[in-house]
């Protein structure tokens, strides 16, 4: 591997007329370093130079990084607001008109006052999401609890990463993604990831994941699919879709037979471990084989690599965490470092790949349901009292805790809810049972969208308001190794753009609270606010200037008066964050997903990523390098299943499930379970494989069941 | 400290970043100048990226009738001077490898110039610079060395491609796959 420091005495290109702005990319959990170019004379961004010396992923970029830049100056940037007066329109993209901010204003201002002096301050609903600013996330869910007075907010980080919070919250008593940093991954001695398509998905973490076989470690990949980084594992568990929960027990039942467990670490800093040794001596390698469909060998070799590792990490994603047993397969992954003691020391250790930029940040701070800044509990009333000395409010005046995304549409549907504010987020591509929530939607009595772009989701709204990117604001995110960054401004608003932070300080003000707001004036004025009120809570940012970011490359959190430079390693102390400073080790009974194949529906459809594009494809779709690359969604089959249904290669299929149903072209590959098929999800309209999928939910993360549903093919 | 492009096809995962990074050298159009291949699409994953080797004695500049494509220095074969280029095309048909690029509209050949904007200055090229993999690496002639030396196959051949390659000896280095093959392993 290239020395790190080697890395950093590159310098850059530096053309005439041109300045570098530092900053990260506006996509996924990575928040890859990168220099914008800025032209001085225009103050334009024009291109992306790589930012060799940031330590987590020294200049490199996949081809959404590299062409992130573009979406700044794009052709279809929302310049000023939309109103649209015909309601009948609602669900297309006719009928809106250019209006004035004081006009578009107004009229949020009038129709959310007039909805909640009829139906009450909880008619009105804020739908948030994770691709912005801490600093934005927490303003937000301010605004809606002091501004809008609801206690109906929640976002998209439900679709994401609800799970692995909730599983880690159990396991180890903080939800922080990465128990240790990234720059671990290539130092460790076997990497166990389970559901992630890390190549796809967190592109710019392979060169680490490769550095750990060529150093002779291993590679264990649990994937239903020959993703990229399956194909080069040295070990991959082609397990059913949903079965990851009885994969997991497996490892832990082995981890016992083989005597790889640390006794000593048990005793003294867990709880669970009998229950759970109890439960998992079911799962011997030829039972869990006929639930996964692993073959017992290698369920058995994966366990004694993992065991016999001085130093493994384990690694999972959206795939075991976007289930309706999403937390569970969390807790049981997380029993494996716990069991076998590989927590808590570098090199060794567990994480999630967080999925949107900000989702670790994004979900710490008071846009969840029941969460207030600092990952502090809406239901704890000392947590309350705190956060409400810093809003000015009384505990009283504190909204109660809400209901998830997916419930909030439940909720437009019974016409309990008939606004919406929508930021930051397209659930009209990416929530599941599309054809229910595109219903919900349309039948709202008025509903705003905020976007730069006018997104699936924008066209069920009766106001439109543009927005910014993310390089024309500045702030901080959090990334996937719970590393506090800060993302800088390149170009001054485009049009009439205005950042969210300003919009909800307008709109507050119109709704006379504008005591609570008016004082933040600036970026860095809602981020000291929003520092402050973290402090005290397990997601402490206190101590997290945005100048000692800028010293440190990032602040890893908790960061506050006992960790002065914040924290890369957790545990390192071996105190977990349950109030006896132990962690738990989780006994977890097996259960099947929530639609299993039947003779009606014989597949089991599973959805994800490419490389090319992310999340809802609002972004990624309009960028003509990525639109190229993959301009459509498709449905991989394996070449024998196609036989089975005499289809083939580019054919045009119809697929179909209880909910509904898309045509697809037939994608022909062996890199695929003979009884799975799978559909990439950053389509729009009848492109969405989302119109399909399952909302069964988590019981605890409320996360809906988008890896795993009973689905058919009919030859058109 | 001279470096050289070292590709190692193994650690391809397909993303096409380099094709992305070739856009934003500066000097390149934002036209992307090389390949990225699917080796066995019906079958796996595994991916390739097909780049300018930049032939020690390159067969695109010897076909050329008017020398329009010259070798700088540093060895890169830069691409065809507009004002010398006839838009002939013998140095797509002359090139083992297709690189060439050929502009119908302007009738004119493109193709890598190795960034030679970045690389004289020995900053490396675009697409060694953002590849997530590591699958182009920018390494100077010692850490090349070192992978030769290291990536030996079972039937003892090196991984690592030595000359004859299909023309003569490049400027740009191979590993084939299967630098894991011989790998002795930590535990």
């Amino acid at each position: 591997m290239q020395e790190v420091k080697a890395l950093k005495e590159i310098s850059n290109v530096n053309h005439p007329n041109e300045e570098l702005i530092k900053t990260h990319c506006s996509y996924c959990g990575m928040q890859c370093g990168m220099n914008l170019r800025v032209n001085t004379k225009t103050n334009k961004i024009i291109g992306v130079e790589p930012r060799y010396e940031w330590p987590v992923t020294e200049g490199k970029m996949c081809p959404k990084g590299v062409t992130a830049y573009q979406q700044t100056n794009h052709k279809d940037r929302l310049l000023k607001p939309l109103i649209r007066d015909d309601a009948s329109k609602k669900g297309t993209k006719e009928g809106f008109r250019e209006a004035s901010w004081d006009e578009a204003l107004d009229l949020i201002v009038k129709n959310f006052k007039a909805l909640q002096g009829k139906h009450g301050d909880d008619t009105l609903s804020v739908y948030s999401g994770v691709s912005m600013t801490n600093e934005k996330c927490y303003l937000t869910g301010k605004f809606a609890r002091v501004a809008l007075k609801t206690k109906y907010i929640d976002y998209n980080g439900r679709f994401c990463m609800a799970s692995a919070a909730g599983g880690s919250l159990r396991s180890l008593g903080v939800d922080r993604g990465s128990s240790l940093p990234w720059t671990d991954l290539h130092q460790t001695d076997c990497l166990f990831i389970a559901g992630s398509n890390t190549a796809e998905c967190h592109p710019t973490s392979m060169y680490r994941v490769w550095e750990v076989q060529n150093r002779g470690g291993y590679l264990i990949v649990v994937d239903p699919r020959e993703t990229p980084i399956a194909r080069r594992a040295d070990l991959h568990l082609d397990l059913r879709p949903g079965t990851d929960l009885a994969l997991a027990n497996c490892m832990v039942h082995l981890l016992i037979k083989n005597g790889r467990v640390d006794e000593e670490f048990i005793k003294q800093h867990t709880n669970g471990f009998e229950e759970t040794k109890e439960l998992v001596a079911l799962f011997t390698p030829e039972y869990t084989s006929e639930i996964t469909g692993v073959s017992p060998e290698k369920l058995i070799r994966a366990a004694e690599i993992y065991g016999k590792a001085p130093n493994a990490i384990v690694m999972f994603a959206r795939g075991v965490e976007q289930q309706s047993k999403g937390v569970d397969n969390v807790s049981a992954y997380i029993n494996m470092a716990l069991v076998s003691g590989k927590i808590g020391r570098p090199k060794s250790g567990v994480a999630t790949f967080t999925g949107q930029g900000n989702g670790q940040g994004g979900r710490e701070h008071g846009q969840k349901s029941d969460l207030l800044p600092g990952y502090r509990k809406i239901t704890n009333p000392q947590h309350v009292k705190e956060v409400c000395e810093v809003w000015g409010i009384k505990p009283e005046e504190m909204p109660g805790p809400g209901v998830s995304a997916y419930e909030l549409f439940e909720l437009m549907d019974k016409k309990e809810i008939r606004g919406m504010y929508l930021l930051c987020s397209n659930p009209a591509v990416s929530a599941p049972n599309l054809n229910f929530v595109k219903n919900a939607m349309k039948n709202l009595d008025f509903m705003v969208c905020s976007d730069f772009y006018l997104s699936e989701s924008a066209e069920f709204a009766d106001v439109v308001l543009p927005t910014t990117t993310w390089a024309e604001d500045e702030g901080t995110v959090t990334n996937l190794e719970g590393r506090i960054i800060k993302i800088n401004r390149a170009q001054k608003p485009l049009g009439e753009c205005k950042t969210d932070w300003e919009i909800q300080i307008e709109i507050a003000k119109r709704y006379g609270k504008g005591k609570y707001f008016e004082h933040l004036k600036t970026a860095k004025d809602v981020a000291d606010e929003f520092r402050l009120a973290t402090k005290g809570g397990n997601a402490d940012y206190s101590g997290a200037t945005w100048e000692k970011i800028e010293k440190q490359n990032g602040v890893f959190w908790p960061c506050n008066e006992e960790n002065v430079d914040g924290t890369p390693h957790m545990f390192l102390d071996k105190k977990f964050y349950h109030p006896d400073g132990k962690a738990k080790i989780c006994a977890l009974p097996y259960r099947p997903p929530a639609e299993e194949p039947n003779e009606q529906y014989p597949l089991r459809l599973t959805t994800g990523r490419v490389v090319y594009h992310y999340l809802s494809g609002n972004q990624t779709r309009r960028i003509p390098f990525l639109k190229d690359m993959c301009p459509e969604p498709y449905v991989e089959v394996h070449p024998e299943l196609a036989k089975k249904y005499q289809i083939e290669h580019d054919q045009i299929i119809r697929l179909f499930t209880r909910r509904g149903e898309a045509n697809y072209k037939v994608k022909i590959t062996e890199a695929i379970r003979k009884d799975t098929v799978f559909v990439p999800y950053h389509f729009g309209h009848e492109q969405s494989i989302n119109l399909l999928t399952n909302a069964a939910l988590d019981p605890m993360s409320r996360m809906p069941e988008f890896k795993v549903c009973a689905a058919q093919i009919e030859k058109l | 400290m001279k470096k050289v492009l070292y590709i190692e096809l193994e650690n391809c995962i397909g993303c096409r970043s380099c094709l992305a990074g070739c856009t934003q050298c500066g000097g390149h159009e934002q036209r992307n100048r090389n390949y990225v291949i699917d080796v066995n699409p019906f079958v796996d994953r595994q991916t390739m990226p097909m780049m300018c080797l930049h032939c020690e004695n390159p067969p695109c500049a010897r076909s050329c009738p008017v020398q329009a494509i010259q070798v700088h220095e540093t060895g890169a074969v830069l691409s065809a001077m507009t004002e010398k280029c006839l838009g002939c095309q013998n140095c797509t048909i002359a090139c083992p490898y297709g690189i060439p690029k050929f502009d119908v509209e302007q009738n004119l050949m493109y193709k890598c110039d190795l960034c030679i904007d970045r690389t004289k200055d020995g900053i490396p090229p675009m697409c060694a610079s953002v590849c997530p993999t590591n699958t182009l690496q920018w390494v100077t002639e010692e850490e090349l060395a070192v992978k030769k030396s290291q990536f030996r196959l079972s039937n003892g051949m090196m991984a690592s491609m030595e000359d004859p390659y299909l023309e003569n000896k490049t400027n740009v280095h191979v590993s084939l796959p299967g630098i894991l093959e011989g790998k002795e392993k930590l535990f």
